[in-house]
């Protein structure tokens, strides 16, 4: 170990064992590589709300940062790969879109593709935007294979890459352009990822939490267990949900209510039996007051209806989502309560909050656990000593808050821009107005097909477009660098770009048989 | 081509905006539009001295398809590895190079790592891990090889340059591709009717040029964005006092080094560019600390060679267009703005302009949002360079009134913000199209005396011993890697050397 400076932090308290508990006692204990004593409070009464969970492709990174092996991961969490999201009913019912993950074109910028396609699609070619993508043309194909950067370096390891085709081995394949995350089993996944944190020396107290203490300055002193033992830390992470023990209970600190732009407020979710083989995308199919989600797991599926308490009751809501299931259901459906918003500090004091402590936003892009990745990284960069500097904590703050509102405005789009009309809760949607980051992205595209990007987005221009014209929001004109670059080379560079996606998608593997080389269990 | 394509645009004033700005859309516009017309005077002067740029440019000119060596023998060009800052920090010099200073160590920055070891009194200089600043500092220049793994691959570079010749180059190349110039000199401005939009300029002697998108390269006084079409100013001369500048030329030094050098003086600064056939000098100074004389006769005074003629007095405020686009109409260079040349982003800021401009290409119709777009864009580049511009003068510690004034004045919130996080941390708060990246603010805040109060904790996760080794090894290697590369001259005279 290096110096241990006076300052540092010596002890670490997690509240809440969930997803983001455990990820976050995970990380802290692979980079914190035993300098400081982190300790997770857990209560199995709470229960977690971990259900089917998806995922966005920066996941990776984050099991880059434990060392974890991908099958092992795929293994303890019965996870799938993910290629996207399909948006099913979200223009009108009956429309079916795709938000694929990564870019469109290969090795194309994105700002001459989309142009290119925006033209050819007003001379009145239209193409389906799905035969651009790897990604997206992979996930409407059913089919999968890893990215030929993760193939190479497999066997460069001389680790069987699974079963399926062999792997090209064109260093200019399409295929690399390949994107994914997964699909999981969230209760699975904490488990596996507590599994890793306590042989890393992370010490976990099982106890509900009745007290907080604070020390005159403000900053949290210990945590009260239930048989009256207090717990001090240095530093608190709270993890403890929606509920926010820390941050807002025992710190007062006020939450950014957004339920004018995202009027769901409560969801039912409930596992059921698959009756086919798992898909590689997450299904989001809009319904009367709400959406309903669908998640394949290897072993089964997860689904939830998120809906508008002002427009559908707890019972209607339960009903309904029952009534679209696939498969019988596996459990009795548990409905969760919520208001979309984030906590106006999300760092206070020696007390920082991430996910649902920290915001709530519906998983209908699957932001929470990609939220939470960020926050662990950024409190990395930022990482306290006992000075609690707020200069430190501010920043951490202005960064947090401009990575929210962004992935807000990019999930209110999906509201906002449907055209459905068939119930008081789309006409509400429609119109409810927007933030005003919102409005002006909307404008700029619709007006000259341009895509602003701001502070610290999740999304890139390419999720923007597959959202747009998924939505059927056209742009008036497509941008003029297009014709200033173009003529027949371009459009024979694009059209030959297109058969090259095709092809490579066709030399992958089912999506399916690919999982079983990869990860199913091998003794069952 | 679309009905309302634009069809013809015209571009007032020939300097290196105004070629910039004509050679860039010749190569990339002109198959679009009909015509591109450049109107100029050659009874006006161009501000053009010695000008030094950014790395960017080698972007811009590769658009264009510029044979970099023949662009450098064309424009008594020479290489830059960055700026050598001497006065700003009264207790040494200081230099701000286009490297970083190395890879990350296990997550955490080499700047955060240097700071813990300077907490254990180890006394080495950041400045030996940046391979550009040791470089420079050997007065050696190579271009980058490939390779970004390498310490060698891992800088960049831009040039300093003759902007007359700059302009000249690029006219031959903007008239080659079909560009119209247009000599005369501007008298009127006409606007349209119904709409304000700027219909023609009208030259002395009753001729006029027409067209449909004008392109303001006129300098400071903003012909047409300003003149005709009173865009407005945002002032910002509270925080950038200097408003004066003299320039002038002198003879060349044997071997010139491959960076510019700023020397504050009492009441400014002073540049040093150094090109193939003489040195471009000039003293930005703000005349409220100082007389114009005087300023003429500290800056004959600190010459390293004959002065070539007598210094050129230019007048200025810094500051930007409120509205760069407007209408029909946006300015580039000077007339969209004014940035002393402190950290040579003048010529950054119209590449961005045209670069932006041919993103945001409008038609006839000129829809709001396109302007609105690039006024956001383009304020925000100003911004953060003006930010990074005060902060050399706020947190200098140099002696005299202009010096305390800077130190003593409130500073635009966001550059507060900015300066309390470095202290705090060391860390670098960067915003949306900011154009100097973390280690170029952490050059000027090292360099200029600005630690900050504690470093990063994950940099004592790592055993000192260890860590010193590693540092060790790092400044052996760039030391080694410097050493390789030939002396600047050597290499201009093997690839680029200008004729005379």
């Amino acid at each position: 170990m290096g110096q241990r400076s006076r300052h540092r932090l010596r002890t670490l308290v997690i509240v809440g064992g969930d997803t983001a508990g455990w990820m976050a006692a995970a990380a802290l204990a692979r980079v914190l590589d035993g300098s400081c004593r982190i300790t997770l409070i857990e209560s199995e009464v709470i229960g977690t709300v971990g259900v089917g969970e998806a995922t966005i492709p920066s996941l990776a990174a984050f099991h880059a940062l434990l060392g974890l092996d991908e099958r092992e991961f795929l293994r303890a969490t019965r996870g799938t790969f993910k290629l996207g999201v399909q948006f099913r009913d979200w223009h009108t019912v009956g429309e079916t879109f795709l938000h694929p993950f990564g870019p469109y074109g290969v090795n194309s910028n994105h700002e001459l593709f989309q142009a290119y396609w925006l033209k050819r699609r007003q001379e009145g070619c239209p193409t389906p935007l799905e035969e651009w993508s790897v990604t997206a043309l992979a996930a409407s194909l059913g089919r999968f294979g890893l990215p030929m950067g993760v193939l190479t370096e497999r066997l460069a390891r001389k680790s069987p890459a699974g079963a399926g085709s062999p792997p090209p081995q064109d260093p200019s394949s399409p295929l690399r352009q390949l994107a994914y995350a997964y699909h999981l089993d969230a209760t699975l996944y904490a488990r596996f990822l507590r599994t890793y944190a306590e042989g890393r020396g992370v010490h976990r107290i099982e106890s509900e939490i009745v007290d907080v203490r604070l020390a005159p300055g403000g900053l949290i002193d210990a945590v009260v267990l239930r048989d009256g033992r207090p717990i001090d830390a240095d530093f608190f992470i709270d993890c403890s949900g929606l509920r926010s023990l820390l941050l807002a209970e025992a710190l007062k600190t006020a939450y950014i209510d957004w339920s004018q732009w995202l009027p769901c407020d409560r969801a039912v979710a409930v596992q059921c039996e698959s009756v086919g083989d798992p898909g590689p995308v997450t299904q989001s199919t809009a319904r009367e007051c709400g959406w309903q989600w669908r998640i394949p797991l290897q072993h089964r599926v997860g689904n939830g209806y998120v809906y508008s308490s002002a427009h559908l009751s707890d019972d209607e809501a339960g009903a309904s989502l029952l009534e679209r299931l696939e498969g019988a259901p596996l459990s009795e459906p548990r409905f969760l309560r919520f208001k979309a918003g984030r906590r106006a500090s999300a760092w206070v004091g020696n007390c920082v909050a991430l996910g649902l402590a920290a915001g709530f936003l519906e998983p209908l892009e699957s932001t929470s656990i990609h939220l939470v990745q960020t926050g662990l990284a950024r409190l990395f960069t930022l990482f306290p000593d006992r000075d609690f500097d707020p200069a430190i904590s501010a920043e951490y703050n202005r960064l947090t808050a401009l990575e929210y509102e962004r992935a807000r405005d990019f999930i209110i789009l999906h509201y906002a821009a449907s055209q459905r009309q068939d119930t008081a809760f789309w006409r509400h949607c429609r119109a409810m107005g927007v933030p005003e980051t919102l409005d002006y992205k909307k404008q700029l595209f619709s007006k000259t097909g341009r895509i602003a990007m701001l502070e610290q987005e999740t999304f890139l221009p390419a999720s923007w477009l597959a959202l747009y014209a998924g939505l059927h929001v056209w742009p008036e004109r497509y941008e003029p660098l297009v014709d200033m670059l173009g003529g027949g080379d371009l459009e024979a560079r694009f059209e030959g770009m297109r058969g090259s996606i095709r092809k490579s998608v066709e030399t992958l593997p089912g999506h399916a048989a690919f999982l079983a080389g990869m990860a199913m269990p091998s003794a069952q | 081509m679309a009905p309302s394509a634009i069809r013809k645009i015209v571009i007032v004033g020939g300097g290196s905006a105004g070629w910039m700005a004509a050679a860039a859309l010749a190569a990339v516009v002109r198959r679009r539009v009909e015509e591109i017309v450049l109107v100029e005077s050659a009874q006006i002067g161009t501000i053009g001295v010695g000008e030094a740029t950014l790395p960017t440019l080698r972007a811009f000119n590769a658009t264009l398809g510029l044979d970099e060596m023949e662009f450098v023998r064309k424009t008594q060009a020479t290489f830059k590895l960055g700026i050598e800052f001497v006065g700003w920090n009264p207790e040494r010099a200081f230099f701000h190079g286009f490297s970083d200073f190395g890879p990350d160590l296990r997550g955490v920055s080499l700047h955060q790592l240097w700071l813990r070891m300077r907490a254990a009194e180890d006394e080495r200089s950041y400045a030996d891990c940046s391979i550009s600043t040791v470089a420079a500092g050997l007065g050696r220049f190579g271009p980058p090889i490939a390779n970004r793994e390498s310490v060698l691959g891992s800088y960049s570079y831009a040039f300093q340059f003759d902007a007359a010749s700059y302009a000249a180059y690029l006219r031959g190349f903007a008239e080659q591709r079909g560009v119209k110039r247009v000599e005369g000199r501007i008298v009127d401005v006409r606007l349209r009717a119904q709409d304000g939009f700027v219909e023609s300029v009208v030259l002395e002697g009753g001729g006029s040029v027409s067209g449909d998108l004008f392109i303001d390269c006129s300098g400071f006084v903003g012909l047409l964005i300003e003149r005709a079409l009173q865009a407005g100013f945002e002032d910002w001369s509270q925080w950038l006092p200097c408003d004066r500048a003299f320039a002038v030329p002198c003879a060349r030094i044997e071997e010139p080094t491959p960076c510019t050098r700023s020397t504050a003086h009492e009441a400014g600064w002073q540049w040093r560019i150094p090109l193939q056939h003489r040195t471009g000098n000039g003293y930005v100074f703000c005349s409220s600390y100082i007389s114009e004389d005087e300023a003429a006769a500290t800056l004959l005074a600190n010459l390293d060679g004959e002065a070539l003629g007598p210094p050129r007095l230019l007048k200025f405020t810094a500051g930007r267009r409120r509205e760069c686009w407007k209408k029909n109409c946006v300015a580039l260079g000077l007339a969209s703005g004014f940035l002393e040349p402190l950290e040579s982003t003048s010529i950054h800021l119209v590449e961005s302009g045209i670069g932006r401009l041919i993103e945001l290409f409008p038609d006839r119709g000129f829809e709001p949002k396109l302007a609105e777009e690039y006024n956001r864009l383009m304020a925000r580049s100003y911004e953060s360079i003006r930010d990074f511009i005060i902060l050399h003068y706020h947190a200098s510690r140099r002696d005299g009134a202009l010096w305390r004034h800077c130190r003593n004045m409130p500073i635009p919130e966001g550059l507060h913000y900015q300066i309390e996080l470095f202290k705090a941390r060391g860390t670098v708060a960067l915003y949306d199209s900011g154009s100097f990246a973390a280690p170029s603010w952490i050059s000027i805040y090292f360099g200029l005396g600005v630690f900050p109060r504690r470093h990063d904790p994950m940099a004592d996760l790592i055993q000192e011993a260890a860590l010193r080794r590693e540092l060790d090894r790092r400044t052996h290697i760039v030391a080694g890697a410097a050493q390789s590369l030939p002396t600047h001259g050597a290499f201009i005279d093997k690839h680029c050397r200008a004729s005379h």
